[in-house]
C-alpha cells in the first residue's frame, strides 16, 4: 500500500486512497470531497488557521491572510505533484507542526520580545502556505494518479481543499468572535496561544517520530 | 492600509513570561510525546511510562504479509465432538504470529461459539475473540495475530446432542483439547 501508517500522517485513509486509485480519467467530485475532508479534518491545518486569525478582528485582514496562506499552498501542491517533487510526508508535517508553534509563538510577541525582530506576518503566512501546499502534494501524490486527467484531479483536490479550508475558517472566525468580545480575552489569548504553542510542538515532534520510526 | 488593530499581543506580555510560556509548551510537548505518543502509537518507550500506563504497543499491526512462507509442510485435521446439552469443549491450536489456518465447523444444531486466541506471554485468563456467536457453522481464514493459543470453543444450550465437526488446514505441529477438565494433545508430527 502506497500510505504508510494512517494514523500518523494523516493521510488520504486506506479505503479512500483504493477507490481513488480505480478510477479512471478525471474524477472532479471525489478529489474535491477529499481534498475538503483533508482539510476539515486536518487539525494541523486547522491549528495553525486558528492561530494565524486569532488576533484578526476585521474580515478584510482575515479575508487578506487567508488570501496568501491559499497562494502559498496552492503553488505549491500544483509544483509539488507537476514536478513530481519528492518531498519526505513526514518532514513536511513535521514543519507544518513547527508552523502552528511558530505562529503561537508570534501571537504572544515572542519574537520581538526575546528576538527584538519578527518577520512581517504576511510574509510568514504566505511562507508557511507554501509549507502546508508541500504537504497536500504529498497526500495527493501518495495516490497513484492516472497521468492523463492528473492536472484535472489535482486541481479538483485544491479546490475542495478551498472549501473545507472556508468551512472550518467560518466557524473558527466565528467562535473567536464571540470569544473576543468578553473583558477576559486577552488574558486568556495568552494561556490559549501557549498550548497551541504546545500542540504545535507536539504534532511536530509526532511528525517526526514517524519520519525516524515508520 | 493603516497599522490595523494588534495582531499579537503587544506590549501585554513581558520578555519573561513569553520565555516561561514557552518553555512550559515544550515541556508540555516533551512530556506528552515521551509519556504518551511514542509509546502509543511508535512502540518507544524512553521513561517507561508507556509500559506502567499499559499503552505501549497500542497502535502496534500484526504484521499480516501477503505471503507468509513457513518451514514445514501444513497439517491438516478434522475433529468431531459430541455435546450434550450444556456441555462444552475447547480445541486450538498454537501458532506462531502470521501463521494461517484455513478452517469450517458445522454442527447438528446451533451452539454457541468463540474462536479467540490467548497470548503466549498474557495475563492468566487472557483471551482475545476473533469471531464469537451462535451458529451451526463457520468457515473462514485465520491469520494469528500473535503468538500464542489459538482456537474454537463450543457450548450446545439446546436440549439434545449435538455433534460439531471442524475441519482446518494450516501450519500447526498439534492440537490441544480442553474438555471436562482434561487437556487432551496430539501431535501433527
Amino acid at each position: 500500500m502506497l500510505v504508510p501508517a494512517l494514523a500518523v500522517a494523516h493521510n488520504i485513509s486506506g479505503a479512500n486512497a483504493r477507490f481513488v486509485e480505480g478510477l479512471e480519467g478525471s474524477a472532479v467530485v471525489p478529489f474535491m470531497y477529499l481534498g475538503a475532508k483533508h482539510m476539515v479534518t486536518g487539525y494541523d491545518h486547522l491549528l495553525y488557521l486558528l492561530g494565524v486569525v486569532f488576533f484578526l478582528r476585521r474580515l478584510r485582514e482575515v479575508l487578506l491572510y487567508v488570501t496568501l496562506f491559499t497562494l502559498g499552498h496552492s503553488i505549491t501542491l500544483m509544483a509539488g505533484v507537476l514536478l513530481e517533487l519528492n518531498v519526505n510526508a513526514y518532514l513536511v508535517d513535521t514543519i507544518i507542526g513547527l508552523s502552528v508553534a511558530y505562529k503561537a509563538f508570534e501571537n504572544i510577541n515572542g519574537f520581538k520580545q526575546v528576538l527584538g525582530w519578527q518577520l512581517n506576518a504576511r510574509a510568514a503566512v504566505f511562507i508557511f502556505g507554501l509549507c502546508h501546499g508541500l504537504g497536500l502534494a504529498t497526500k495527493v501524490q501518495g495516490l497513484s494518479l492516472s497521468a492523463d486527467s492528473l492536472v484535472t484531479n489535482m486541481l479538483s483536490f485544491n479546490v475542495g481543499v478551498e472549501i473545507g479550508q472556508a468551512l472550518a475558517l467560518g466557524l473558527i472566525v466565528l467562535v473567536l468572535t464571540q470569544w473576543r468580545q468578553r473583558i477576559s480575552f486577552e488574558k486568556h489569548a495568552f494561556i490559549a496561544n501557549t498550548l497551541l504553542m504546545g500542540a504545535g510542538f507536539v504534532l511536530a515532534g509526532y511528525q517526526f517520530a514517524g519520519y525516524l520510526w515508520q | 492600509m493603516k497599522k490595523s488593530t494588534s495582531t499579537s499581543l503587544e506590549n501585554k506580555t513581558g520578555r519573561s513570561k513569553v520565555l516561561l510560556a514557552t518553555l512550559a509548551a515544550l515541556v508540555a510537548a516533551i512530556l506528552i510525546l515521551t509519556a504518551f505518543i511514542l509509546p502509543a502509537e511508535f512502540n518507544r518507550d524512553p521513561l517507561g511510562i508507556g509500559e506502567a500506563l499499559g499503552i505501549k504497543g497500542l497502535s502496534e499491526q500484526p504484521s499480516v504479509e501477503t505471503v507468509a512462507i513457513e518451514e514445514t509442510k501444513y497439517h491438516q485435521d478434522t475433529v468431531s465432538f459430541q455435546l450434550l446439552p450444556f456441555e462444552f469443549v475447547e480445541y486450538k491450536y498454537p501458532l506462531a504470529q502470521g501463521s494461517a489456518v484455513i478452517y469450517s465447523w458445522t454442527a447438528t444444531d446451533t451452539v454457541s461459539f468463540d474462536f479467540h486466541g490467548e497470548p503466549e506471554n498474557g495475563p492468566e485468563g487472557f483471551a482475545e475473540s476473533f469471531s464469537l456467536g451462535q451458529g451451526e457453522h463457520e468457515h473462514g481464514t485465520f491469520t494469528a495475530p500473535f503468538n500464542g493459543i489459538h482456537g474454537w470453543f463450543w457450548e450446545n444450550r439446546g436440549a439434545s446432542t449435538v455433534t460439531v465437526t471442524l475441519t482446518t488446514a494450516g501450519f500447526y505441529t498439534e492440537s490441544l483439547k480442553f474438555r471436562d477438565g482434561f487437556v487432551g494433545t496430539r501431535s501433527f508430527e
